[in-house]
């Protein structure tokens, strides 16, 4: 009895591990499209990325921690350069050379990760201080690097929340995410405050990505199952909605965890044919207000 | 006068080149111009909703793979089953898959348009990789006949690559021409125009809807056909090959970078994609990154495309010449 | 006869009440105008009658159908015709050629497949005659685009015009124009809407007087007066709501 209990219990913390995750990559991702209406065909590229630079800041100190902090400002450094130079260029021409150029972004990363770290699989071990299993009770022992990944996420997001809530950036964000002609017509900077959000965003997403490549291990094909999960999450959970955001990454992330014990060849199906009904029915998502 | 005779001739000209080519360039060529025109026949449905209609497609995969798969699963299940009801059952299945999706796809544009169409993508797609007993998921269907061309008196075996050449390059021709034709009617004028302003074309009594989801069906079904073409050339069709978002992407790709805003660019363009290939793949196996960064550079400075660098330099010339007379 | 009723429309816009009890009648043939100081509810009422926002309360009847839930693509196929304030041409396309979608149309040739839309004779006559009407013919192959912007209103103008339609509604025809465009656009609406219905919302006080039969003054989403142009220089409380800030 107990140990069915326990699967149950092990499988749920799986699908918060995933979900939290997914909400990390793609709370970027919904960020991005409220304040600039940009749907980032590449951001699971940065997440990628990150991932590549967590090996390669890895192999010249040997820190994990030290790779933690640095590769994704790395991710987010790449992520403002292609905001400043690429995106800004073609922002008057419309949304379709936007997407556009968001895809012939994650070919170009794609590609160039091949060149610098192969195709094969790129290991990196758990640092040996998050090695091992807890005991949570009633038989389960758990790894404590995932349970890791859910403290860290928590902290990125209340420090999210703090930007979000508590500074002038935050709410000059908050308020263009609901109506963007507002900002600029308070004077307010928009190109310097849209490379901040799309430095943000691919940051985000590169923190899950070094979180996720212990998990995951490193490969070219990693940002694939995270990027359509994460444009899933954010279609559902309604483009621009934090929140909405939120609950269907958990959402996903324990359909996954469950789904693979269960229906393991139906959880994409139901994935996708889950968004499509969503959009059919109500293509601003459940908790968007603004149409794509 | 003349000049309607000079284009005769130039058409002949291009007909004898088209029957000659094979022959001078060798079955390896052969078959890469094969591919070639399968591309810029998928390009060029592909184009028929993005610079013609304004609509862009990320999963036009779902119309290509549905077409291949129709054809693969009848050539491995019925016994005999002719070529042309290959051609046949891979343009009734895109038909029927567009005549499903297009009364949703309709009703959006824009980005909503591209992502639900990647949504419809991804979903077939992963309906195809779960039920590997019908579609035999990655490893695919393979191994199937491929039948002859019956011409009454003789039969005509299309495995041979030069045979192949000159089937594909009816069924893709009609096809191309077909679009061509179709941008010239009334129907294709109501086309540009949604693309410049659907709000006007409902206020001049077009019911803007219908004739999106009709293009749609128009260009899904020609892309099914397409699809069936491949089914019989590769004599394989797996999930990689035919539903993946790369499916979709390379022949915009190949449109883009051709130039969406005229016919023939998206024909040049999917030219332009297989002489990079062959000539970076002398030097790298990367051939994709040297791919995508020559379509970041035209989406940013060429939005016409090639097509459309030609005309900026011909107006350019024409300046320079009128300048000094 | 009213070729165009509007009965007890109000319209609220989140508890804001922008129109109050409009019932307007447009009599056919004549050249009925709209004005009012901005905020009055002229836009609103444009929309209302065929821009596709439905009136929390009222009907809106043109030849005695109930258009108040029309489509777009069905006012037209009722005999209507529009222009648009923000000039709403194709911009990439000819001015024959954007004429041309009016009158491919108005013959119900929208889904044709199998005729080249070049070699349809009558309908390039019929295209170029309009063209000349407009002024527009030495214009004819320049896109949209490359329009002065004087030209590109009459394209404008001439898009509604184009379907000879049974009533044309004008959303400011004359917006944005310089003094001489104005009195050019005038001049041709004058001359191309004789003997039709037509309604106009307009700022310009010139331009109404001198195109319109009968004016109704809209004033805080209320209809303050209708009567001839020269009853409303002279009604008071008009004058005193509107053309007193004016200084007319």
């Amino acid at each position: 009895m107990s140990s069915v209990v326990g699967m149950y219990i092990t499988q749920g913390i799986h699908g918060l591990v995933y979900g939290m995750l997914l909400f990390l990559v793609s709370s970027g991702l919904t960020l991005i499209f409220g304040m600039m209406g940009i749907l980032n065909l590449a951001h699971a590229s940065f997440f990628m990325l990150a991932a590549y630079f967590c090996y390669a800041v890895l192999q010249v100190t040997g820190s994990f921690w030290t790779a933690l902090i640095i590769a994704p400002v790395f991710a987010a450094f790449f992520g403002v350069l292609a905001e400043r130079f690429l995106l800004r260029k073609v922002h008057a021409s419309g949304h379709i050379a936007e997407l556009l150029l968001t895809l012939g972004m994650s070919l170009v990363i794609l590609e160039a990760v091949k060149v610098f770290w192969g195709t094969e699989s790129l290991i990196i071990t758990v640092p040996e201080s998050l090695t091992g299993l807890v005991n949570l009770g009633l038989d389960i022992n758990y790894p404590i690097y995932r349970l890791f990944i859910i403290v860290i996420a928590c902290v990125t997001l209340i420090f999210m929340a703090l930007i979000l809530f508590k500074t002038r950036l935050g709410k000059i964000v908050r308020a263009s995410v609901t109506n963007p002609q507002m900002v600029s017509a308070l004077g307010i900077n928009t190109p310097v405050v849209f490379m901040l959000v799309f430095g943000i965003g691919t940051w985000l997403a590169g923190i899950a990505g070094v979180c996720a490549a212990p998990l995951l291990t490193v490969f070219p094909g990693m940002a694939d199952q995270m990027g359509m999960d994460c444009f899933v999450v954010v279609v559902t959970g309604g483009l621009g909605s934090l929140l909405g955001a939120f609950i269907a990454a958990l959402g996903i992330g324990e359909l996954n965890a469950f789904g693979v014990q269960f229906v393991p060849r139906l959880v994409p199906v139901i994935t996708f044919g889950f968004m499509v009904i969503v959009l059919a029915i109500k293509p601003t998502g459940f908790f968007g207000e603004r149409e794509a | 006068m003349s000049g309607k005779l000079k284009l005769t001739i130039y058409w002949l000209i291009g007909l004898i080149i088209v029957i000659i080519l094979p022959h001078v360039i060798g079955i390896v060529y052969t078959n890469v111009l094969v591919t070639f025109m399968m591309d810029a026949v998928f390009a060029l449905s592909i184009n028929l909703l993005l610079g013609f209609t304004g609509l862009l497609s990320f999963g036009h995969a779902m119309f290509f793979g549905i077409g291949a798969y129709a054809a693969a699963l009848s050539l491995t299940h019925i016994q005999g089953f002719p070529l042309i009801g290959v051609i046949f059952i891979s343009a009734i299945s895109a038909l029927l898959l567009a005549c499903i999706v297009a009364p949703l796809l309709a009703r959006v544009t824009g980005t909503a348009f591209a992502m639900l169409t990647l949504a419809f993508g991804q979903l077939l797609y992963v309906i195809c990789l779960k039920f590997r007993e019908i579609t035999g998921g990655e490893d695919g269907i393979a191994g199937y006949d491929t039948p002859p061309i019956h011409l009454g008196f003789t039969n005509v075996d299309i495995t041979d690559p030069t045979n192949f050449y000159y089937f594909a390059f009816v069924v893709l021709g009609l096809l191309a021409f077909f679009m061509w034709w179709l941008v010239k009617t009334p129907f294709g004028s109501v086309m540009i125009s949604i693309r410049d302003n659907a709000q006007r074309v409902e206020y001049l009594g077009y019911r803007v809807k219908h004739s999106k989801a009709l293009v749609l069906i128009i260009s899904g079904t020609v892309t099914g056909i397409v699809g069936g073409v491949y089914a019989l050339f590769h004599n394989l069709v797996s999930t990689d090959g035919v539903l993946t978002i790369f499916v979709s992407f390379y022949p915009l790709m190949g449109a883009y970078i051709g130039g969406i805003a005229s016919f023939f660019g998206p024909i040049f363009g999917a030219g332009l994609l297989h002489v990079f290939d062959e000539l970076t793949s002398r030097y790298t196996e990367r051939v994709d990154l040297v791919n995508g960064l020559i379509f970041i550079l035209v989406v940013m400075y060429a939005p016409y495309g090639a097509v459309g660098l030609w005309w900026s330099i011909k107006a350019w010339l024409f300046k320079s010449k009128l300048q000094k007379a | 006869m009213n070729i165009l009723e509007t009965r007890g429309i109000y319209f609220d816009y989140k508890g804001l009440e922008v129109l109050f009890d409009i019932s307007l009648q447009v009599e056919k043939g004549e050249r009925h105008a709209v004005i009012g100081p901005n905020g009055a509810g002229k836009t609103t009422l444009f929309n209302v009658i065929i821009g596709g926002l439905i009136p929390s309360r009222g009907k809106v009847i043109f030849k005695e159908h109930d258009i108040t839930h029309a489509t777009p693509h069905e006012l037209f196929r009722h005999g209507i015709g529009r222009s648009f304030q923000l000039t709403s041409t194709f911009a990439r396309q000819t001015a024959f050629q954007n004429i041309r979608s009016v009158v491919l149309s108005r013959r119900g040739i929208r889904f044709n497949m199998w005729r080249r839309v070049d070699n349809l004779g009558d309908i390039t006559n019929e295209t170029d005659e309009i063209l000349k009407k407009l002024n527009l013919f030495n214009e004819r192959n320049f896109p949209a685009s490359a329009l002065s912007y004087g030209k590109n209103r009459s394209l404008e103008f001439g898009m509604a015009i184009a379907s000879d339609p049974d009533l044309i509604m004008l959303d400011e025809p004359t917006a944005g124009m310089s003094r001489d465009e104005t009195h050019d656009a005038v001049n041709l609406i004058r001359n191309l809407s004789e003997g039709k219905t037509m309604v106009i919302i307009e700022h310009d006080m010139d331009v109404v007087f001198s195109l319109a039969d009968r004016i109704t003054v809209l004033h805080h989403g209320e209809i303050l007066a209708t009567g001839a142009p020269e009853d409303i220089k002279n009604n008071q409380q008009v004058r005193d709501a509107y053309l007193g800030e004016t200084e007319v």
